[in-house]
This record gives structure tokens, C-alpha cells and sequence, in this order.
């Protein structure tokens, strides 16, 4: 688990508690009636909007400068004051979040134990976030992509928006390649507002152009959390058959015996897993990795904790 | 070997079984999809031990035992004789029967045709008959088979090819039917008498158009052992049609011409022309459109011009064996006629006049009326010779024997007395006949007049002046009233013959042989004053039959189909019949021959019987220009065993394949074989257990 060591504590303990199992939560067809069981019972609350707009809420003044909105001009306190200040308020929509869910068909994978494949599991976390933040009273926009992007919804809050965005995730997989490029570029080339982007993906693709993507995002100010959705299998590789195994994407057959490849599979596993570790930390990323056999209240929780943690930096950056 | 030999031996393949299920790598049974490959690399395969052979020698006695068994199912046997040559054939009597109808004058047909049977004959051994036959609408034998006893010809192929070369089609139609039971018949009695060993077969080469005649099939039951092999023939260009002449309706005979147009169903063309046409000219022409399988019905005009042409050709198509049809056109008879009258040529009261009218304007003669003089020989050099005359006038002496040796030479005279003097006379030409009374009102000593008129009671209808009258509805003479005749009296024994006469039994004609001529004399007289014979419907034809009588017809029978016998008509007289062919032949004819059968070719006959000429038209068969090639199962339908064509290898190849089928049956090595296979697989069973309880021990 690559999550800072409070937060795995947390988790721990979480689990003993009464989250819901995910194989029970799974049989529910109704994507959006999953996402409520999960989020129902969660604490909710609405946090501080980095933001200022128009709003009810005043906040506070700001000294006149050319080119300001005459609107938000304060005329009584110029009248008392006879300088110009403009009045702040708080931005009614506090947060934009975008959803990257990878349905490549690599997420199609499942173990034998488990019923649901992967991208199952990671359509149920997306749409879990969406449902808690439009309870919030957040925008959530949505790409689905596999090689390329399937849909894009920009990040709104209205109603029947997040009806729109369960009915895209029930998309069918498709594609015989993942590129997790596409959906950041395209992130990053149409918010303009800083937001939150949360990228749901095996991951299961080469990482060099991956830093270079994250990195510009980041620059834009928009905080990033990778959930890395995997099964339980692909980490531990526990086959024991030897057999034609079979690329879900590419269609290539490779004859493995598991016995003598799974040392070799775990090493590399590692080492892709440690690189993609060090990529995201090094930007300020959060990689949160989820066994689909894990509760799935978890991820939301992973969301919640990164946005208390990114709110903590600021708020110490400010008193630096 | 049977065809599934080599099924059978492919089985064999399958020894290599085992070996390739022990040796090679077993693929893996499971088939895991995987998320992504990207992770892991190929294994190597690991060696087992069930990849050695262990127990070589039960893997071998097995394979041994089933190897056994497969070449048992394929039935070996050992071959006796290396090889057959043609001598080890069975000879066969072979009947080759060539197609010599008219529609073989197609395009390159017959020269086909012999290079098929020349085929033929190469691929003949020197145990082997041959016969050859042509067809058309009867069976010709060219050369026979070897008679039993006779001593063999020499070199019979090379007889049977010179014979080949001097063959032509003919214009018969096709009579397939009769021919294949003619021959076919000879073949299966002759093996049956003598007991042959030669296979019979009949080897057709014909076109096979769809209209030969094969109804003589149907009630013949086909010899099983007589196969036919049919060889078609066939030309590359296919349009063909023909024109043939309908029977012109009832007096419209000198009219427009009905003319069927038939075109073949695998014709190209379908655009032709129909026209008159002489030997070296044609004339009056008409095109036609006739879509292929359709008949048409066109009239092609005649008119004066077109009258002598004795053809009408169709143009347009591809073969022109069957474009001409022969039609006999009315020839147009130049005679002279003798008058002896006192009477002017314009005169109404007189003979004469009604007489010139009666053979004017007649489109199938022209006759010259001249006057006879007496002074000058009848026939003037250059003239035409005549062959009738006429006499009114009182007859002198000298026109007597004039006009009896006129008549001993074969002429006819005919004797209309117009006063008493003239009718005096006239008995003196006859031996047996007297003037005795006069009759009707009285003139003269011997003439009368009678308020109530005679008319015509009796009549010869078989005496050619009537014969044409003989039909019931041209027989009713009852409407010529005949006011004044000369009653004569015959003595007896009376040879003058009376033709015609009165109601009251007086003779109206009479008639006399006389040397190869005759005298024929009326006693009453067609112009006004004597009978109302001139103004009938009844004088033109009478005159017209006349002059047939003396001149000779023109008698135009009705055409037939080539090969079809031509009735002729009857001949009292004793001269032979001689019939021209058009290629200028004479044949004769006994003179009571009723038909002639010689119609081998088309185009216009000329029968003379006696004085008259008949011409009748000869004509392709319309069946035959039906080209169009004929369904061959209509021959297996009606029985006849169809045959395929094979050469002399192809037939050495069949006996060696009936050789071995007997040499395997005899020796039955499978049986051996399937002996063997059943030890080998005890051996094996015995070792098998050895090397079980071998192990076990071993495993203890």
C-alpha cells in the first residue's frame, strides 16, 4: 500500500469497523444506488472554498485597482471613507473535480474468486466521489479513455448532471491499449479553474510520459489523487496452473509456467509500482493502491484524507 | 484398386500418431486471460519423462499390428502378367453408322464427320470387325461385317476409309430411328448365332437435329449387349431457316404465294428475304422478321412477271442446303390451231369469232388461230407444228386425205358441220355413221329447229375433253339449251364412240381413232343459232381441254418431300412413262407404273405420260431443316443403352482393373494379413503383461 503511514493506520482500523464488503455491494446493479449505500453514513460538511466569486458571504475588502469590476465597489464606505475598496465573497461552487476512469480492457480482469472485474470496481469509487461531492454541492466532470478518450463531461454541478455521468461509466470496455496521457492533457487544456483531477486506472502502461503530464497539471494548481485500482491476483501473481496466457489488450499469447515466472513477475511488478511511486511524490501526487476485494469506502476516504492534507500544506504554507 | 485404397492408405499416416503424441511439446491445456503481459516473459519448456519412449518394442508390434490390418482393408494381391498390351483386348464388332441427310450439308459437317470416323478407325485392333453404314431416311450397307466362313479381307480399315472418301450427303430426310434398330438388330442376332466373343457396339456420327425421326424406336426393344456411342457433330455458325410453299387456296392458284418461314431455335439471325427466283434471275421479294424458334406466314407477290419462275429462295441465313423450294410454275403452251369455215372471223353468228375469244387472253397458252388452206402444206417450216383442227365447211376430196393424214400423224380434228352440205361430209371421215332424219324446225334437208330445246343427257366424264368437268360441281350441264342438231344414226357394228349425248339420246359427240390421232365430230354447233354452248360458262373450259387433248396437258401435280414416292397419273397407253430428273436423267417407267420413287433430289421432274407432260416439284423434308441439335436422352428414354467412347487404352485399363479384381479374389492375401496382425497383437499382449509385472516388482 503506498499511502502515507497515518493514513494507513486509519485504514486499518477502518476496517475492523462496519464497512461495507465489496463482493455484497457489487450484486446491486444500479451504479448510483451503490454509490449512495456507500457514501450514506459518511461524515459530510462543507469545507472552505479556496475561491472567491459573487456570492452571499461576505469575506473581505480589497483596495481598488484600474480595471476592477465597478459592481463589487463598496459606495457607502467610499462615501465614509472616500477611498474605493471592493467587497470579496465566497464562491457558492466551491470544488471542480474531474473523474479520469481508465475502461481500458485490461480493467476487465478478474480472479477467479472475485465476480466483478476491475474497471466494475473502479466505475463503483468514481461514481461514489461523484455522488459525495454533488452532495457537496460540487462540480464533477467526467473522461472515460482507453487508448483514447471515450467521453469527456465537463465539471459542473446542475441537476441531473450526475444521472448523465452514471449512465457514461455503464460504457461497455473497449479500446486495446491504454494511454494515460490523453485524459490529463485534456484536463489540463480545458480547466481552467484550478479543481481536483482523480485518475482511477490499473496503471497496468509505461510511466516515462506519465511525470511529464502530471507535472504540467500541477502546474496549473490542480491537486492530483492516482487511485490505483488493481486485483488482488496481478499483486501477488497467485496462479499455479501452467497455461497460455492471454493479453486482454494486445490479444498476445505467452506460454507461462507460474511457478518459475512469478519471482520474475513480482520483481517487475515492484519496480513498476516503485517508479510510479517516485514520479508521484516527487510532483506532490497521492497514490493510493485498491485491491478490488478492498471496501470501497476506503477511496473516498483516500479522497477526503488527500484534500485534509492538501488543506493543512496551504494552511501552513499561509503562515509561513 | 479400388477407389478407396487410397483412403485406406492415408490411414497409414496415422501410425505416426503415438509417436507424434509422445514427442512432441504438450501444448498447455488451461488458457488464462491476463490483464497485461508487460510483466512476464516466456517459459521454457520443461522436459518430462512422458516425453521418452520407454517400451519401444510394444510401441512397434503395435503400430506393426495396425499397419497389418490397414493393408489387409486395402485387399493386395500379387500381379501375374506385367503388363497387357492391345492384342489382350477383346475384340469388338464395331458398326459405324455416319449421318448422309441433307442437313449434313452444313458448313464443315461432313468433313467432321469423316475425320470422327477416321478417329474411329485408327483406334481399331486387328481382332476387331468393322462395318460401316450411312443413313438418311433408309440404312445403307457400305461395307458389311465379316460373313461366318467367308475368308477375312485384308486390311478392312483401309477398305472401310477409301469407302469413307467417296461418300456425299444426299437430300433425304433423317430417319435415325429405323437405322439404329436396323443395325442394331443385325448385331445382337449375329452374336447371338454364332457365338462371338466380339463386343458389338455402334458408333453414331450424325448431327442429331431435332428433326430426325426416331419413332421406330418405341416399338423396338433394345439389345442390353448393343451399347451406341453417339459422336455429334456440329457446325459453328447456327442460323438456318426455310421457306416453304403452302398450297395456294382454291382459285387464287395463279395468285400471291403463302410461303412459311421457319427459323431454327439456335439461330443468331432472325432477319431474312424470300424471292422469286429462276435458275440464273430472281424477282419479286419480300423481307421477313422470324425470331429464332418462330414460324412466320408471309405472302410473297407473283404477279405476270414472276408467273415462270419455278423457286422461292430464302436469304439470310447461315446454310443454304434447304433455302431454295421448288415450286412447278404453269408453262405457258404455244399452239396452232386450223380453221376450215366459211364463216368471217368477226362473225357473231358464225364459229369463229367465239372461238378466238375462248383462247384468247388464256395466260397458260397462246394459240394461233390460222385458216387452213389446202393449197399449202399444214405446217410451214419454222412454225409450230399443229396439232388440232377445226372444220365447218363442206370437206372436198382433197382436204380429205389432207386432213386424215393430218389425224394418222396425231392429230386431232374436229368436225362442227355448220350446214347440210358440210354435214354430208362429215360421214365421210366416219364409216359407221349416217345422217338419217333432221331434227327441229327444218331448214335445210337435214338440219331442224326445235322450239323445245335439247340438252346434254348423257356424258363420258372419263373422255378427257370432260374430264375436267367430272367434279360434281362442274358436272351440271343442264342449263345449255341446244335448239338444232343433226340426228345421225350408228350403224352397228358401230366403232365410232359416242362422247356425249342429247336427253333424247341423239349422240352429240362423236369420236374416232384414227392412226395415232382422232376425228371428233359435233352434231350441233356452239354459235347462236344452234345452242347456247358458246355463251356458257362451260365452252372455255371445253376448248381449253380440247387443246389439252391435242397438244398435250400441262398438268401440274402436287409437289413431295424428297425420297417420297410421286404417284402418276394413270396411262392407257402403251408407251413406257419416262421421267426427267433435273439433273437431266431419264428414267422409264413401265407404262401401268403407278408411282415413281426415284425422288433423290430436289428441284422439278418432268413425268410424260402418253401426250401429257406432268412436272412435279421435289422438296427438301421440312423436318429436315429443323437443325436444331436434339435432347440425346431422348434416345435413352426409348431404350437405347448409350455407350461412352473409349480408346484403346482407356479399355486396356478397364481389363486390368477386371483382372484384378479376379486375381484378388482368388488369392485373398488379406486374409494373411489380418492373420499376422492378430499374432502380432498377442506378442504385444504377452509382453505388455511382462513388462507390468516387471514394474510392479520393481516398485515393491
Amino acid at each position: 500500500m503506498t499511502a502515507p503511514n497515518n493514513t494507513a493506520a486509519v485504514r486499518s482500523k477502518s476496517r475492523a469497523s462496519s464497512y461495507i464488503d465489496p463482493a455484497t455491494l457489487m450484486r446491486i446493479k444500479n451504479l448510483e444506488l451503490r454509490a449512495k449505500l456507500v457514501v450514506d453514513g459518511f461524515l459530510s460538511g462543507l469545507h472552505r472554498s479556496p475561491y472567491h466569486g459573487f456570492s452571499v458571504e461576505f469575506t473581505e475588502y480589497r483596495q481598488y485597482s484600474p480595471g476592477d469590476d465597478l459592481r463589487f465597489l463598496d459606495w457607502r464606505l467610499f462615501a465614509r471613507s472616500d477611498r474605493f475598496y471592493l467587497k470579496r465573497f465566497e464562491d457558492e461552487t466551491n470544488l471542480r473535480c474531474y473523474l479520469l476512469v481508465d475502461l481500458s480492457r485490461s480493467m476487465g480482469f478478474h480472479s477467479a474468486a472475485l465476480k466483478y472485474d476491475k474497471a466494475e470496481y473502479a466505475k463503483t469509487v468514481a461514481a461514489t466521489i461523484a455522488y459525495f461531492l454533488t452532495l457537496q454541492r460540487d462540480a464533477v466532470g467526467l473522461i472515460t479513455f482507453d487508448q483514447a478518450i471515450r467521453e469527456y463531461v465537463p465539471a459542473r454541478f446542475r441537476s441531473g448532471h450526475l444521472h448523465r455521468l452514471m449512465m457514461l461509466l455503464e460504457h461497455q470496455l473497449a479500446g486495446t491499449a491504454t494511454n494515460i496521457g490523453l485524459p490529463l492533457e485534456q484536463v489540463a487544456r480545458t480547466a481552467r479553474k484550478r479543481g481536483v483531477v482523480v485518475l482511477l486506472s490499473d496503471l497496468l502502461a509505461p510511466i516515462e510520459m506519465l511525470e511529464t503530464k502530471l507535472g504540467y497539471l500541477r502546474s496549473q494548481g490542480h491537486e492530483v489523487v492516482v487511485i490505483r485500482t488493481l486485483d488482488p491476483v496481478e499483486v501477488g501473481f497467485h496462479f499455479s496452473e501452467e497455461s497460455m496466457f492471454f493479453d486482454l489488450e494486445s490479444g498476445r499469447e505467452l506460454y507461462v509456467d507460474p511457478q518459475a515466472a512469478r519471482t520474475d513477475y513480482l520483481d517487475r511488478f515492484d519496480a513498476h509500482a516503485k517508479s510510479l511511486t517516485r514520479v508521484c511524490s516527487g510532483l506532490g501526487i497521492d497514490v493510493y493502491q485498491l485491491t478490488t476485494d478492498q471496501p470501497l469506502d476506503l477511496a473516498l476516504f483516500d479522497l477526503l484524507n488527500s484534500r485534509m492534507r492538501r488543506g493543512r500544506q496551504v494552511a501552513r504554507r499561509r503562515r509561513v | 484398386m479400388g477407389i478407396l485404397v487410397p483412403l485406406y492408405l492415408a490411414g497409414l499416416t496415422a501410425l505416426s500418431l503415438p509417436l507424434i503424441l509422445h514427442l512432441v511439446r504438450r501444448t498447455p491445456r488451461g488458457r488464462q486471460e491476463f490483464s497485461s503481459l508487460m510483466f512476464l516473459s516466456p517459459t521454457p519448456p520443461r522436459l518430462t519423462r512422458r516425453s521418452r519412449l520407454d517400451q519401444v518394442l510394444l510401441l512397434l508390434l503395435r503400430l506393426a499390428a495396425l499397419a497389418l490390418v490397414t493393408l489387409a482393408f486395402c485387399r493386395p494381391f500379387l500381379r501375374e502378367a506385367a503388363s497387357l498390351t492391345f492384342a489382350d483386348l477383346t475384340g469388338k464388332r464395331l458398326a459405324i453408322l455416319i449421318d448422309t441427310s441433307a442437313s449434313m450439308k452444313r458448313g464443315d459437317l461432313w468433313q467432321q464427320a469423316i475425320k470422327a470416323a477416321e478417329k474411329q478407325l485408327d483406334d481399331l485392333n486387328p481382332q476387331d470387325d468393322v462395318a460401316l453404314f450411312t443413313f438418311s431416311d433408309r440404312l445403307r450397307t457400305i461395307i458389311d461385317f465379316q460373313k461366318e466362313g467367308a475368308p477375312p479381307i485384308p486390311n478392312k480399315p483401309q477398305l472401310v476409309r477409301n469407302q469413307l472418301n467417296s461418300l456425299q450427303p444426299d437430300w433425304m430426310p433423317t430417319d435415325l430411328g429405323t437405322a439404329l434398330v436396323a443395325v442394331a438388330g443385325e448385331l445382337d442376332t449375329s452374336g447371338d448365332v454364332r457365338q462371338s466373343p466380339l463386343e458389338p457396339q455402334i458408333v453414331v456420327i450424325s448431327d442429331f437435329q431435332s428433326g430426325s425421326r426416331i419413332e421406330a424406336l418405341q416399338t423396338f426393344e433394345w439389345p442390353e449387349r448393343v451399347p451406341v456411342v453417339t459422336l455429334t457433330v456440329a457446325p459453328l455458325k447456327t442460323t438456318n431457316a426455310h421457306a416453304q410453299v403452302l398450297p395456294a387456296e382454291e382459285g387464287n392458284e395463279l395468285g400471291d404465294a403463302r410461303v412459311r418461314v421457319v427459323n431454327a431455335a439456335d439461330s443468331r439471325g432472325d432477319q431474312f428475304t424470300v424471292e422469286w427466283a429462276e435458275a440464273e434471275s430472281s424477282g419479286a421479294r419480300t423481307d421477313v422478321y422470324v425470331p429464332p424458334g418462330q414460324t412466320r406466314i408471309i405472302r410473297l407477290p407473283r404477279g405476270a412477271e414472276n408467273l415462270q419462275m419455278d423457286r422461292v429462295v430464302l436469304r439470310g441465313d447461315e446454310h443454304d442446303f434447304d433455302n431454295t423450294f421448288f415450286v412447278v410454275p404453269p408453262r405457258q403452251l404455244e399452239a396452232t390451231l386450223l380453221y376450215a369455215g366459211r364463216d368471217a372471223a368477226e362473225d357473231p353468228e358464225g364459229l369463229q369469232l367465239y372461238l378466238r375469244l375462248a383462247v384468247a387472253n388464256d395466260p397458260l397458252r397462246r394459240v394461233d388461230v390460222r385458216p387452213l388452206d389446202v393449197t399449202k402444206p399444214l405446217t410451214a417450216p419454222g412454225d409450230i407444228e399443229p396439232k388440232i383442227a377445226l372444220v365447218s365447211q363442206p370437206v372436198t376430196e382433197e382436204l380429205r386425205t389432207a386432213l386424215m393424214k393430218f389425224v394418222e400423224q396425231g392429230g386431232v380434228l374436229l368436225l362442227v358441220p355448220d350446214g347440210d352440205e358440210a354435214a354430208t361430209s362429215v360421214a365421210t371421215f366416219f364409216d359407221d355413221v349416217e345422217f338419217s332424219r333432221v331434227a327441229g324446225d327444218t331448214v335445210g334437208a337435214n338440219e331442224s329447229r326445235s322450239e323445245k330445246y335439247l340438252l346434254l343427257g348423257e356424258i363420258d366424264f372419263t373422255h378427257p375433253l370432260f374430264a375436267p368437268f367430272a367434279s360434281p360441281r362442274y358436272s351440271d350441264f343442264t342449263k345449255i339449251h341446244f335448239w338444232k342438231h343433226r340426228v345421225v344414226t350408228l350403224k352397228p357394228p358401230a366403232t365410232t364412240r359416242v362422247v356425249a349425248r342429247f336427253d333424247n339420246g341423239d349422240p352429240a359427240l362423236l369420236e374416232r381413232s384414227v392412226g395415232k390421232g382422232r376425228v371428233l365430230a359435233m352434231t350441233s354447233g356452239w354459235q347462236p343459232a344452234d345452242s347456247q354452248l358458246a355463251l356458257s360458262s362451260k365452252f372455255v373450259p371445253l376448248v381449253g381441254a380440247l387443246l389439252d387433248l391435242a397438244c398435250g396437258g400441262t398438268e401440274v401435280a402436287e409437289g413431295v418431300a424428297v425420297g417420297q414416292p410421286m404417284t402418276l397419273p394413270s396411262s392407257k397407253q402403251p408407251e413406257p412413262i419416262v421421267v426427267q430428273t433435273p439433273d437431266g436423267r431419264e428414267v422409264r417407267l413401265e407404262s401401268d407404273a403407278a408411282t415413281f420413287a426415284e425422288t433423290d433430289r430436289t428441284g422439278i421432274y418432268r413425268a410424260k405420260v402418253g401426250s401429257t407432260e406432268t412436272r412435279f416439284a421435289v422438296n427438301l423434308s421440312p423436318s429436315e431443316s429443323l437443325t436444331t441439335p436434339m435432347d440425346l436422352e431422348q434416345l435413352e428414354q426409348r431404350g437405347v443403352r448409350i455407350g461412352t467412347e473409349l480408346t484403346r487404352t482407356q479399355r486396356i485399363d478397364r481389363v486390368r482393373q477386371q483382372r484384378d479384381t479376379e486375381l484378388e479374389s482368388r488369392q485373398k492375401v488379406w486374409r494373411w494379413l489380418i492373420v499376422v496382425a492378430l499374432g502380432l497383437l498377442a506378442l504385444e499382449t504377452w509382453w505388455a503383461g511382462r513388462a507390468e509385472r516387471k514394474i510392479a516388482v520393481e516398485q515393491m
